[in-house]
């Protein structure tokens, strides 16, 4: 049974064990947050080539070059071939000539022309290029300047003659000067920013209301789960029939993704068909049912409720669990020495469950503070941006825009808010948080 | 201090239970109400006549089943995945005799906290670098950075409970440490492995920030993707989202209500000290 050979010393093994899930976390927790980080650094936009690219130096993308290079040459050709008038010819010709030398020169640097033709031939067999230093050929920076700025003037140019003909040819130079528009754009702007991401950011109204909102609900909202789910788990912590049909449905609302009780509630506010709008109306709460997803007091209100209502019952059981860790006798001895109610919570319940408390407290801090679902889906960050929460706002940056540059400016500033948070918590919660999971 | 329940207590509790419960009370009596009726008099308790013509819309106008297929094979592999890793470091860290093990549940317990929105845009490129956008592992990969911390620091606290007696005396038996993990120590950590893949695997069916991002086609999106979109640019069609919620939210309860012991423990395992 023993196989003596393939053993490893407990020490070994117990690397061997650990290694898996470090790599991982390595590579899809710490990694990502230092490439935020980087691309927070540049003006990095999906939706702008020349700016899709982190660029350091003076960079051509090779693929949009050779690509829309080959469209410009058989443009050209095609139009030399049909054209009857002189000035067109003319101007055609000019401009083949002019981009001809410049293609030329811009070969004749160290290895661009067998990169270039290695990615022509790739492009014209319609794949993508997929090696990146491939794609990406650092160029000369007055080359560079010089060479778009022509291609620029003849794209502009030839709109301008395109409108003085008709026809056929009207259309065919038209779309030579976009062709021409399309490859002066493979030249990528430089786009490293430094802080400036940052910098601008911190003087727009919008991040500070969007940091005081994400405050607001997770203070609010913590602080009454706190309190409503403390009084819970006291009344509830003793024996009674049906205690587990009661832990049940606390579970839940906790069980059912965010997103969907989002929805529910969504549809539990609605103006014209929401029930709780409609009840709040009834007692005088609001004075109209729309105004709970319509007004920014109406909305918070209603963001800060849901998130009670789904995590008040988890709070409570958690706390619930603490309560039951706490020794009978400390109660009763309490009770012989005279102590009421109010001095036996005060000195014995709250000090037993400090850790509890805090440990609870800290996650939920955390997991209201990057709120996302939730809001998202409740109002969309609405209305006029009053429950835009930090995190919402960095996903409409990013996904919204596809601008990754500023949008991940703004996901590194919630990553600093979570981590001070966390800071200031363990501070207080000290060791205990880590206690007894490491004897042995 | 154990006191008696008496009827208000009862009283409380049923009240309690009532609004924890009301909304999906009112979804369910929404879902089985005649379409005219949820527009027509949305505040009766009970419409005209029981119909279950909105069920029908919400299973045809969208591909629910498959929302539902799609969250359970990805949170079944992302479970599977998160526990096979998460066994060995837990056990690892709270048995064997290796260093740093402050630095490594250090590590372990700060990735925890990380907000996913401030490694969205990374994992955004490198799933599209390389073709996994609408995949399964495409989801399952960036879910490892919710479940394997959540993983290991739950089973690093059942694994602390099993007494070391049984170790020594397999030791004393000439069992390799590896073979003490495999024979000794997972067999007894069975049930604690058992609850941390239920609370994984709820983790995992109620993500949205990923899923939301990284499959958009219609036939790979997960439960709380394709339910927060049933809604159209015009008109909200609450009953098929009422019928789509009641439909999505059943093997949850049922999940919740076989194993309502289980989660509890995992729940608070994590949080206080026993």
């Amino acid at each position: 049974m023993s196989k003596r050979r393939f053993s490893l010393s407990e020490k070994q093994l117990g690397y061997a064990m650990v290694a898996p899930s470090l790599i991982l976390i390595a590579v899809i927790v710490l990694w990502p947050i230092m490439l935020s980080f980087w691309n927070s650094l540049f003006d990095y936009r999906l939706n702008d080539p020349s700016l899709s690219q982190r660029t350091l130096g003076s960079e051509i993308n090779m693929e949009r070059y050779a690509d829309n290079y080959d469209f410009v040459n058989k443009t050209i050709e095609e139009i030399l071939a049909e054209s009857s008038a002189e000035e067109v010819t003319n101007e055609v010709e000019t401009i083949q000539q002019g981009i001809n030398e410049r293609h030329n020169t811009f070969l004749s640097e160290g290895d661009h022309e067998e990169k270039f033709n290695e990615v022509l031939e790739t492009v014209r067999s319609h794949y993508a290029v997929k090696d990146q230093s491939l794609k990406y050929v650092s160029i000369d920076e007055s080359f560079k300047k010089d060479y778009s700025t022509y291609l620029t003037e003849q794209s502009e140019s030839l709109a301008s003659l395109s409108s003085e003909q008709e026809g056929a040819m009207a259309t065919r130079l038209s779309d030579l000067s976009g062709q021409i528009k399309l490859m002066d754009s493979s030249f990528m702007k430089e786009n490293f920013v430094g802080f400036g991401n940052y910098a601008q950011y911190l003087q727009e109204s919008r991040l500070w209301q969007s940091i005081g909102v994400t405050t607001l609900f997770t203070v609010v909202s913590v602080f009454f789960e706190l309190v409503l789910g403390l009084a819970i788990a006291l009344l509830i912590n003793r024996a009674f029939f049906g205690r587990g049909a009661v832990r049940a449905s606390v579970l839940v609302p906790w069980a059912i993704p965010t997103a969907v009780s989002a929805m529910i509630w969504k549809f539990l506010y609605d103006g014209q068909s929401g029930v709780v709008a409609h009840y709040f109306e009834q007692l005088g709460i609001i004075q109209d049912a729309g105004q709970l997803l319509t007004t920014s007091a109406g909305a918070i209100f209603s963001i800060i409720f849901t998130d009670v209502w789904k995590t008040t019952p988890y709070m409570a059981l958690l706390l619930l669990a603490g309560l039951q860790t706490i020794p009978h006798q400390l109660y009763e001895s309490a009770q012989v020495d005279g102590a009421n109610a109010w001095n036996r919570f005060y000195k014995i319940t709250l000090p037993m469950l400090r850790s509890t408390i805090l440990v609870a407290l800290l996650f939920r801090t955390l997991d209201a503070f990057r709120v996302f679902d939730l809001i998202y889906v409740l109002t969309g960050g609405g209305p006029a941006n009053a429950t835009e929460a930090v995190s919402v706002y960095a996903y409409k940056v990013l996904f919204a825009q596809q601008n990754f540059g500023a949008g991940s400016a703004l996901s590194v500033i919630v990553f600093i808010c979570v981590a001070i948070i966390s800071t200031l918590f363990i501070r207080f919660i000290g060791s205990d948080l880590m206690a007894g999971k490491q004897k042995g | 201090m154990q006191r008696k329940a008496g009827p208000w207590f009862y009283l409380f509790l049923i009240v309690f239970v009532f609004l924890v419960m009301f909304p999906f009370l009112w979804i369910f009596l929404t879902s089985i109400k005649p379409l005219g009726d949820i527009f027509g008099s949305p505040f009766a308790w009970f419409g005209s006549g029981i119909s279950f013509q909105s069920y029908e819309s919400a299973l045809t106008t969208r591909p629910l089943l498959r929302y539902m297929l799609n969250s359970f094979i990805v949170s079944g592999a992302t479970t599977i995945l998160a526990i096979g890793c998460a066994a060995f470091t837990a056990y690892a860290v709270t048995r064997l005799p290796i260093r740093f093990k402050s630095v490594i549940l250090g590590v372990v317990l700060a990735s925890s906290m990380f907000p996913p929105i401030a490694i969205i845009s990374p994992i955004y490129d490198f799933v599209t670098d390389f073709g996994l956008r609408n995949t399964y592992p495409g989801l399952v990969i960036p879910y490892i950075t919710i479940s394997l911390p959540l993983a290991i620091w739950i089973l690093a606290t059942f694994f602390q409970n099993i007494p070391y007696s049984l170790e020594e005396s397999a030791k004393l038996d000439g069992a390799t440490p590896f073979q003490t993990f495999r024979k000794i120590i997972l067999p007894l950590a069975a049930p604690g492995v058992f609850t941390t893949a239920i609370l994984v695997f709820i983790a995992a069916w109620n993500e949205y920030l990923f899923a939301l991002t990284i499959n958009t086609k219609d036939a790979m999106k997960t439960v709380p993707v394709g339910i927060s979109l049933y809604q159209s640019q015009y008109s909200i069609p609450w009953g098929d989202i009422t019928a789509a919620t009641v439909l999505v939210t059943i093997p949850i309860v049922i999940i919740v209500l076989i194993f309502q012991r289980r989660i509890v423990a995992g729940l608070t395992s994590g949080s206080v000290k026993g």
